[in-house]
């Protein structure tokens, strides 16, 4: 037990007087709130947009004022030619331009079909597809505000609702889960390079010989990442609900049970990794090898959901896909521990598994 | 009886009997047997990769060997390497211990590590640094110190939980010569007080001043003994020429009948030979026809250099 406590001292001491890795530790979780915060937004929104009015009337400004109006298209310019609005999609400048004809109110004062075009940058689908929904929805509006199509009766009342995330704000769904990235990054990390430190330079050699049992290194050097991966989840926890006011809905202490269980999987992968590797750029690597699958696989951007079957399969051996349906579950829909049992089992056998399996690696004999 | 059955030998610190190791088809240490009792400093001497520190890692209980026997403390090699790191001392070849870490804040950590705690401890931790001379340094970063004051560092914290037995890897490599006088200070300290020493070492002045030397090459144990005796087998074979030029009467004198080596000093040759009388007159008579200039031709003592290079010559020649 002294043994343990030496050997976590000793580890803060390392950690204190390591200005590089303090610095990462503190500037990357911080880094990737801010970006996914502000920087990363998945929400289409003010989507640049050129007008081509060659109508010139109160309707045709009616109907551009209902495209900015719905918060989804900005109007960047008025061009008074076709071609300056084809070169502004085609030089990035714009991601739509609306077209609308010179007959266009007069069409449809006669009550006849009036057009319009918008022309929408495909490149990247998710914004474009947001663009058209949102764009047949405010065009619908407008006639039926502007009285040009009779008030309609459905014979089904269909109302859909969103739940968990109404307003489908994008730092509700991607800061729960960068926890589950940070954590999954940084603490596998740090441990095999502490670990692997030991090994490079030297420091292994004169441990031992020393009767100190390998669990007892092994515990002795983890407590201290346990601490740090803690630390980590806190502030990430507190700037998401303060700063980005991600609300809670589920218990503190559920939250912050599974991120121990998830944490302890983390650090065990950092301490198989550390028995493979010989320094600690081997070491960071077989963690990068293993952390970008997560990141794609896990959930995190791309639901697990529409994967193809045997990509899926691969994601249940990934920790982190489990964790995500975890802070998710417990921070968005306020999920209770036992509503997250087929999450939580998975995670503690591999915690199990990988700590078990660390320890018998860890051999106090020389190869 | 059944109490003189369980002290064997209570003299006996280390002993080693057939101990080999064998890493894949390579042999790096060959049935090699030896015995070190306590208050006595062992030389363990030979060339880089002659397995000097595979025999220390196997008697320090951190290399399994491939077969053999030893006995480090009373404990066995095989059987019960862990019991045998309780009551060892280690200093390492390389550096071993925390750079980052102060002088004190080492000591006290592989103190804890070795079951110290409270007040005998922090004593202990004094007494090391007094007999060790750091107590200047104690919170200076062990990656700070000079050389020599980093070996002084391995060994207060070797001999931090009083351990019987220390094995050092070549506890002076690299270091200058007052620094080296130093540690060995030290270790005729420490083996006044009844510890016993394993040293390796490439300096063959400091193998000198130890009480038994052995010379490992290639992994078999070639010879063992007191240094005086060892020397003594050498009388009579060493001829210490003076001569003019150097290098061309080394190669001349090589190809002589009756010479087995050549040792080339700074203004001398030493001429290991069988026929000490024959030899001397080949020399002279070759030496005129060539023009070498001969000032000074006499029988010097030898020294263990001379016996370390007879011997792996010798062995090279059987091979």
């Amino acid at each position: 037990m002294r043994s343990i406590w030496a050997i976590t001292y000793k580890e803060f001491i390392h950690i204190a007087r390591d200005r590089r890795t303090l610095v990462l530790l503190i500037l990357m979780p911080m880094m990737q709130l801010m970006i996914y915060g502000y920087g990363i937004n998945t929400d289409v929104k003010h989507l640049p947009t050129y007008v081509y009015d060659q109508d010139r009337s109160y309707l045709s400004r009616r109907l551009i004022n209902a495209f900015t109006q719905s918060d989804y298209f900005t109007v960047k310019a008025q061009v008074t030619s076709l071609s300056q609005a084809y070169s502004a999609l085609d030089r990035g400048f714009a991601q739509s331009a609306l077209v609308i004809p010179p007959d266009f109110s007069a069409n449809l004062i006669k009550k006849k079909t009036a057009q319009v075009q918008l022309l929408i940058d495909g490149t990247d689908s998710t914004p474009a597809n947001v663009a058209l929904d949102a764009s047949q929805a405010i065009v619908n509006a407008f006639m039926q505000n502007e009285r040009l199509i009779p008030v309609q009766v459905f014979p089904i009342d269909f109302r859909p609702r969103l739940w968990y995330n109404p307003d489908l704000k994008s730092t509700y769904f991607m800061l729960p889960g960068l926890i589950g990235l940070v954590l999954q990054f940084l603490v596998p990390m740090i441990t095999a390079s502490a670990i692997v430190r030991e090994k490079e330079r030297g420091n292994i050699e004169q441990l031992l010989v020393t009767p100190i049992k390998p669990y007892e290194l092994i515990l002795g050097k983890i407590i201290p990442y346990i601490a740090i991966g803690v630390i980590i989840a806190t502030s990430i926890i507190t700037t998401m609900h303060y700063l980005f006011v991600v609300p809670i809905k589920g218990s503190i202490v559920t939250l912050f049970f599974l991120t121990l269980v998830y944490l302890i999987v983390c650090l065990g992968i950092g301490l198989w990794a550390s028995t493979v590797a010989d320094n600690q750029q081997q070491a960071s690597q077989i963690v990068m090898f293993f952390a970008m699958p997560s990141i794609l696989l896990s959930g995190f951007i791309f639901p697990t959901g529409s994967m193809p079957v045997w990509v899926r399969d691969i994601s249940y051996f990934i920790p982190m896909t489990y964790f995500l349906k975890i802070v998710r579950g417990i921070i968005l829909k306020g999920m209770g521990f036992f509503d997250l049992v087929d999450q939580v089992w998975p995670l503690l056998l591999m915690a199990f598994l990988v700590i078990v399996f660390s320890i018998r690696r860890f051999s106090k004999r020389m190869a | 009886m059944t109490k003189d059955k369980v002290c064997v030998m209570p003299d006996t610190a280390i002993s080693a009997d057939k101990l080999t190791k064998r890493f894949g088809k390579f042999t790096a240490v060959n049935e090699v047997t030896f015995e070190i009792p306590y208050g006595s400093i062992f030389g363990f001497l030979g060339a880089n990769g002659a397995g000097k520190s595979t025999t220390i890692r196997m008697l320090c209980g951190i290399l399994e060997p491939t077969s053999g026997n030893g006995q480090v403390g009373g404990f066995d090699v095989q059987t019960q390497p862990e019991q045998i790191k309780t009551v060892i001392g280690y200093v390492s070849q390389r550096f071993s211990l925390y750079s980052d870490l102060n002088v004190a804040e080492n000591l006290l950590f592989y103190g804890q590590i070795y079951g110290l705690s409270g007040t005998p401890l922090t004593s202990r931790i004094r007494e090391v640094l007094a007999l060790t001379g750091l107590d200047p340094f104690r919170q200076r970063l062990a990656g700070d110190l000079s050389g020599g004051m980093k070996q002084k560092l391995a060994i207060a914290n070797a001999i931090l939980h009083n351990p019987k037995i220390i094995f050092l890897d070549e506890p002076t490599a690299g270091l200058d010569p007052l620094s080296r006088r130093a540690i060995w200070e030290l270790l005729y300290q420490l083996a006044e007080g009844g510890t016993s020493l394993f040293v390796t070492t490439h300096y063959m002045e400091e193998a000198e001043r130890c009480n038994t030397i052995a010379f490992i090459s290639d992994g078999k144990l070639l010879k063992i003994g007191q240094p005086s005796d060892l020397r003594q087998q050498l009388s009579d074979q060493i001829l210490e020429v003076a001569c003019q030029p150097l290098m061309k009467a080394s190669r001349l004198f090589l190809k002589l009948e009756g010479v087995r080596g050549v040792t080339v000093y700074g203004t001398t040759l030493n001429l290991n030979v069988t026929d000490q009388k024959a030899v001397e007159e080949r020399v002279k008579t070759s030496a005129g026809k060539e023009g070498i200039v001969i000032s000074s031709i006499k029988s010097i003592p030898a020294s263990l250099e001379d016996v370390f290079s007879d011997l792996d010559k010798g062995r090279k020649a059987d091979a």
